[in-house]
């Protein structure tokens, strides 16, 4: 599958053969840092200076650079497509190779946080458990009656969630007994039949 | 047992043969019973032809006696020597002792359930459902292909009677770490209440 580059991507991306290829790298540093951590427009200016451009068209390079990769990274194209999909830049084989090596050396990276996007649910994070036993409360004396006290940790964009629960011995059984079974039918014939036919 | 002096005296007229025949005590005993078990229960109880001739202001105030006693009773654990004694000091003869007590024989495990009912908690699960899917692509992100679970708790509240449930995706991975560490949580319990 090609990337199809509208014509003011490419527009921005044609910087980049203007200056050397050190830049060029450090163009791409700057794109998967800033798709970590958030854009920085200070770094626009800095760069701008060092080079003798306006400040806008090293952002729109980089920019530029951001959504080559994110594009890829998110379509997870293969070598040869991203190859023949910046030709059409007319960029020299250097910087191909370049742009190549900088896709595959992040890609992994980049389809990580592109995961971290998608609508979010809260996720599992850690779970810790206590036994307790209680032996009175205000309206009944001379108790034995165990229980199991969990601290649920659970992630939500970006944030942590805690969940204190309880729960008895019987539930707690079932808990497992239900939840197993969910861990065994990966395994079974159906679903591995389904995961060998999507590829 | 601290009981206050209108619920000693409302239990003690119960034992005057003179306010409460035999089978008035016994109506009465059962209607106390009743009040606090049954869930349907209401002032009806006291409804009975048997009891239509006993004032009602006394019947009401014996009833209530009678009723905060075997509260109380319940929440002491108390066994048949505490009641007897009780009883006789009351001045129950020897045959509403006995029908007493058979009565809260009857009823002491209801009795003991509903006590232990009562009171604060953290919120409760009591079930867990779960759904497996198989993750093909996001707008984000094509070409994924993993499983994925998501959990959802049933969980109730004591106070609140909600019922809020707690759902939360996870992979294979955290699936597994959750289940283990589950069944590390029942194997202690399981050798904790092996004594």
């Amino acid at each position: 599958m090609l990337l199809d580059l509208s014509e003011e991507h490419k527009e921005h991306l044609a910087f980049l053969p203007r200056v050397n290829s050190s830049v060029v790298a450090e163009f791409g540093r700057i794109a998967v840092e800033f798709l970590r951590r958030g854009a920085n427009p200070k770094i626009y200016e800095g760069a701008a200076r060092k080079l003798n451009v306006s400040s806008e068209t090293v952002q729109h390079g980089v920019e530029g650079l951001i959504y080559l990769l994110t594009e890829s990274s998110k379509l997870m194209i293969s070598e040869l497509d991203f190859q023949d999909s910046v030709f059409v830049l007319g960029f020299s084989e250097e910087l191909n190779k370049l742009l190549l090596q900088f896709y595959l050396d992040n890609r992994k990276e980049i389809r990580t946080i592109l995961s971290e996007l998608a609508p979010d649910l809260p996720s599992y994070h850690s779970l810790e458990w206590r036994l307790d036993v209680q032996l009175a409360s205000r309206s009944l004396r001379q108790q034995i009656k165990p229980s199991v006290t969990i601290k649920l940790h659970l992630n939500q964009n970006g944030d942590r969630n805690t969940k204190v629960l309880q729960t008895d011995p019987a539930t707690l059984m079932h808990l497992v007994q239900q939840l197993e079974q969910a861990l065994e039918e990966m395994k079974t014939n159906h679903c591995r039949r389904v995961v060998r036919s999507i590829k | 047992m601290e009981l206050s002096e209108s619920v000693q005296k409302g239990f003690q007229r119960l034992a005057d043969p003179g306010s409460f025949d035999s089978n008035a005590f016994t109506l009465l005993l059962r209607a106390a019973f009743q009040s606090l078990l049954d869930a349907q229960a209401d002032e009806a109880v006291l409804d009975h032809p048997d009891l239509k001739h006993i004032d009602p202001v006394v019947l009401k105030h014996c009833h209530t006696a009678a009723a905060t006693y075997i509260l109380e009773a319940g929440k002491q654990r108390a066994d048949k020597s505490t009641l007897s004694t009780y009883l006789e000091d009351c001045k129950f003869d020897r045959e509403r002792i006995e029908l007493f007590c058979t009565e809260y024989q009857n009823n002491k495990d209801s009795l003991e359930i509903l006590l232990g009912s009562i009171g604060r908690s953290l919120p409760h699960i009591t079930d867990v459902s779960w759904r497996l899917e198989y993750q093909i692509k996001t707008s984000q992100l094509h070409k994924m292909y993993r499983p994925a679970y998501l959990v959802t708790l049933n969980v109730e509240n004591t106070d609140s009677q909600s019922h809020p449930e707690i759902s939360f995706s996870c992979n294979m991975e955290q699936l597994q770490d959750l289940v283990g560490k589950l069944k590390d949580a029942s194997k202690s319990l399981e050798r904790a209440t092996q004594f």
